[in-house]
């Protein structure tokens, strides 16, 4: 139920953040325009005290608080009885089925819409996700319990309070998926939906109900308005046709509004991020993954790899297919940093026949039958090198841990009688694919060689010829269904922000003779608003005479 | 060579112009306003210069360096500076509008300025060769919203912080201290003839016969209101940024790392920023709700930002770790 009042009159009391839910059950989520509207949908009748509250602006309204939970006795008939500006529209909701039971479950959802779609609980809901999220980057995610027994020990509790078991507890250590952070998010995507229903779209039927204004004081209550001597309705009509406004005149009044688009986009931006939140919810149950490290040459098949993340994940008939490694190359800047992975892949069917070959690089993912493959790693497989012309022998490189980021892979060629308890031999180092750093027996330095360089160096009369360097690609596989609805939300969401900048303006005006009186107001741009109001009339025409209208526009 | 000299020429005129302007905030402050009202309409003129400077500047590191000049740090605070004396500019070219921005937007563009150009950052300003994650041209396009959006945030919750301030202060104290709620009763009361008010604040004193530490208070509540309005105009301008900013480093982020969202603690931190700003503007859609909570929670977005973009940096943890003091 809709009820058109009194722009000045305020309803509601204060703010009370501290008791959000004893308060008022006809607090409004969204309240851009509440003064001119309220929503009795909210004013069904609850078991505790019923409070009659008369506004001034000729508006009485019932207004019913909610004190217990406990079992509800009979419900009440507390039907709407309000009248504001005469509009009433009829059908309490209250009444319902008298008897305890079946009446408390009818009236439960309506219960619970109130209470999820109320602003102060859905801020309050937004900052504790805030909180929450904030506490998971400040606590380590996904180490050991280990890890945690040590750094939050019980003994000596950080802050005094907080120990490894509140972690544990709490499910603090994979916050992101945590059933306290998931229930928060779903808790939020409920007050939204609440929200949207019970405020939002109420709001933009009242908004999309234009309105003459009959009576010069209901025009200058608005938060600009002005009275023209000598002028005309139909000038004032023609001028706000050209500054974008949409303009109804009946008789001697005049309706005009601009940005009604900024109204409903709240709207938009709400089910924009309802949109995004079930797109991620199917990202995170219905998704394969996987990462896999191929040494260039060889191949794997995409099912292998990817492994289900949720419980509704299905796989695809693209899951059988092979994926073989061409080609694993890396650019590289001057300076001898890395610029670039180059992976060329091709993707065989079961029969062993090309669907696709594609080269990849990190920003340049392949796509086929739902997998997406990207290219995030790279690591050193072997080393192809002869000696005295012998060979070639594949070295195997080993990934040696140092501190920092930076890659370092070694290999060891054994020189002599490789059965003896110490074995001596050649080391070779390499940080990429580049450069091989080679080491004598004593471990000396001996040189670098590039591979394909065909330079050969000599150690102790060995001639060790480096012909290829064979890297391997880091691959990582996934499947996603959920991408689809989160790039439409993801588009809603930028699309209906910039239009929720947009104001709402809306004029009206009222012919009493020659005398023109002019009313209006906006929802966000309320600085401006004077100014360009001021603008427009500045070009309403003076008349002449009572009949005829001075043609030119100054 | 031409282009570093070039580059050194323009950080010097920006810089040195900017610091101008603000030796001259500082002197209307201090000194009476008539005598060098003249500096004072110069100094809007300077900072069009600063932008033209800052502009060069990035041009140049663009030319050399083959890619967007927003691969690190320093870059990024030249960058910051540059959106503040774009917002600047536009509240200077839009007159009609009386606002406070300006005094807020000149020191926060030579703060960001000096911090960059100065010795802490002394390795940053080479500019560094992108790794294979940023060479996208989503770079541009996150990158730049992101920054054009903490720009605009923190501008807007600068002038909800002043708003804060100027409530607090303590001037007028008995009447103040003592008759808050009074006080403000009657404020509601004038509000009426506000308009009024700012045309002829003299008469008024004269013709109300009010004394002067009411009207005082009164003038102190039109700055009020003033201050709240613009600040959530610049705020949802800025939210606007940030939104599509943290949007396209999603969509970035799907082409790149293998999914939208990660929980990078960049990521987390831009989020929670966001939703801060979100708790705002919602507050903001209540009328009855004075404008100091949503400049509480304006401030405490103010605090986010600077913990998200600089906190994150400064540790060098997680995906986003290009611009961090520790790498190089």
């Amino acid at each position: 139920m809709i009820v058109t009042l009194n722009p000045r009159i305020l309803y509601f009391s204060k703010f009370h953040p501290q008791s959000p839910l004893s308060r008022p059950s006809t607090y409004l989520c969204r309240t851009r325009n509440v003064s001119l509207i309220t929503n009795c949908k909210l004013q069904n009748p609850r078991d505790g005290k019923t409070i009659s509250n008369k506004s001034s602006g000729g508006g009485s309204i019932t207004k019913t608080i909610s004190l217990s939970d406990s079992a509800p006795p009979v419900a009440e008939e507390t039907g709407g009885e309000i009248s504001g500006d005469g509009v009433v529209k009829g059908g309490g909701n209250g009444g319902g089925g008298g008897d305890g039971g079946l009446g408390f479950l009818k009236r439960l959802p309506r219960k619970v819409l109130s209470v999820l779609s109320n602003l102060p609980l859905a801020i309050t809901e937004m900052f504790t996700i805030a909180a929450l999220m904030a506490l998971g980057t400040v606590i380590e995610q996904g180490e050991t319990p280990d890890f945690y027994f040590q750094k939050y020990p019980e003994d000596n509790p950080v802050l005094g309070f907080f120990t490894w078991r509140w972690i544990f507890t709490l499910g603090l250590d994979h916050m992101y998926s945590a059933p306290i952070f998931l229930g928060m998010l779903v808790l939020l995507a409920a007050s939204l939906m609440a929200c949207t229903y019970t405020t939002q779209i109420p709001l933009v039927k009242v908004a999309r109900r234009w309105s003459f204004m009959k009576s010069d004081e209901a025009i200058k209550k608005q938060d600009f308005a002005d009275t023209l001597q000598r002028a005309s309705i139909q000038d004032l009509g023609v001028i706000l046709m050209g500054d974008g406004y949409e303009v109804f005149m009946k008789g001697p009044s005049l309706y005009a509004f601009k940005g009604l688009a900024g109204r409903f986009a709240p709207i938009g931006v709400h089910i924009a991020m309802l949109l995004i939140m079930l797109g991620g919810t199917l990202s995170a149950t219905g998704s394969f993954r996987g990462s896999v490290t191929v040494p260039q040459g060889l191949n794997f098949v995409m099912g292998d790899v990817l492994g289900p993340v949720g419980f509704l994940s299905v796989p695809t008939d693209a899951f059988n297919t092979e994926v073989h490694v061409n080609r694993f190359t890396m650019d590289y800047y001057d300076s001898g940093e890395v610029s670039q992975f180059h992976s060329d892949l091709s993707l065989r069917d079961l029969n062993g026949k090309e669907v696709l070959r594609k080269t990849i690089s990190v920003n340049d993912p392949l796509r086929y039958g739902g997998v997406t493959i990207y290219q995030t790693d790279w690591s050193f497989s072997a080393l192809q090198v002869t000696k005295d012309g012998e060979g070639p022998f594949n070295l195997a490189m080993a990934p040696i841990k140092i501190n920092g980021d930076k890659k370092l892979y070694g290999t060891f060629l054994p020189v002599g009688d490789t059965n003896a308890p110490n074995v001596k031999g050649i080391s070779m180092l390499a940080r990429d694919l580049q450069s091989i750093v080679v080491y004598d027996l004593e471990g000396k330095f001996a040189g670098i060689r590039r591979p394909n360089s065909k330079l050969p160096i000599e150690i102790d009369g060995m001639k060790i010829v480096i012909e290829d360097a064979i890297g391997s690609t880091g691959l990582e596989l996934k499947t996603d269904p959920g991408v689809p609805i989160v790039y439409a939300g993801f588009g809603a969401l930028m699309l209906t922000t910039c239009i929720s900048y947009l104001s709402h303006s809306q004029i009206w005006a009222l012919q009493n003779g020659t005398t023109l009186v002019v009313g209006g107001r906006t929802n966000r741009a309320k600085n401006e608003f004077p100014d360009d109001m001021n603008r427009l009339l500045d070009q309403v025409p003076e008349l002449i005479k009572k009949t005829s209208v001075a043609s030119e526009l100054s | 060579m031409i282009f570093s000299i070039l580059e050194h020429i323009l950080t010097h005129i920006s810089f040195s112009v900017v610091s101008i302007v603000l030796t001259i905030y500082v002197l209307t402050l201090l000194v009476n306003l008539d005598e060098i009202i003249g500096f004072f309409d110069s100094s809007d003129k300077g900072i069009v210069i600063t932008f033209f400077g800052i502009t060069g500047l990035l041009f140049t590191r663009w030319i050399y360096s083959g890619h967007f000049p927003l691969s690190n740090l320093y870059e990024s605070l030249i960058f910051l500076s540059w959106a503040f004396s774009i917002i600047h500019m536009v509240s200077y070219f839009n007159k009609k509008q009386k606002n406070h921005l300006n005094a807020i937007t000149a020191p926060s563009t030579i703060f960001i300025q000096g911090f960059a150009t100065s010795g802490l950052l002394n390795k940053m300003p080479q500019p560094a060769i992108l790794v294979p994650a940023l060479q996208s041209q989503w770079l541009m396009m996150h990158v730049s919203m992101m920054i054009l959006g903490y720009g605009a945030l923190l501008c807007g919750s600068l002038l909800s912080i002043a708003l804060l301030v100027i409530t607090f202060r303590k001037v007028g104290l008995t009447f103040w201290k003592n008759n808050i709620t009074k006080n403000n009763l009657l404020n509601e009361l004038f509000s009426f003839d506000v308009l009024y008010y700012i045309n002829d604040k003299n008469s008024i004193l004269l013709q109300q016969n009010i004394n002067f530490r009411f009207s005082r208070n009164y003038y102190r509540y039109q700055l009020i209101e003033q201050l709240d309005y613009w600040s959530f105009r610049i705020i949802s301008l800025g939210f606007i940024f940030l939104t599509v900013g943290i949007l396209s480093g999603a969509v970035w982020a799907n082409e790149t790392w293998g999914s939208y969202w990660n929980w990078d603690p960049k990521e987390t931190w831009a989020f929670i920023t966001w939703t801060i700003f979100a708790i705002y503007l919602h507050i903001k859609t209540n009328r009855n709700v004075r404008g100091i909570n949503s400049a509480i929670v304006a401030s405490i977005g103010f605090l986010l930002i600077w913990i998200c973009y600089f906190g994150v940096n400064l540790l060098g943890i997680g995906l986003h770790s290009y611009g961090s003091f520790t790498s190089n």
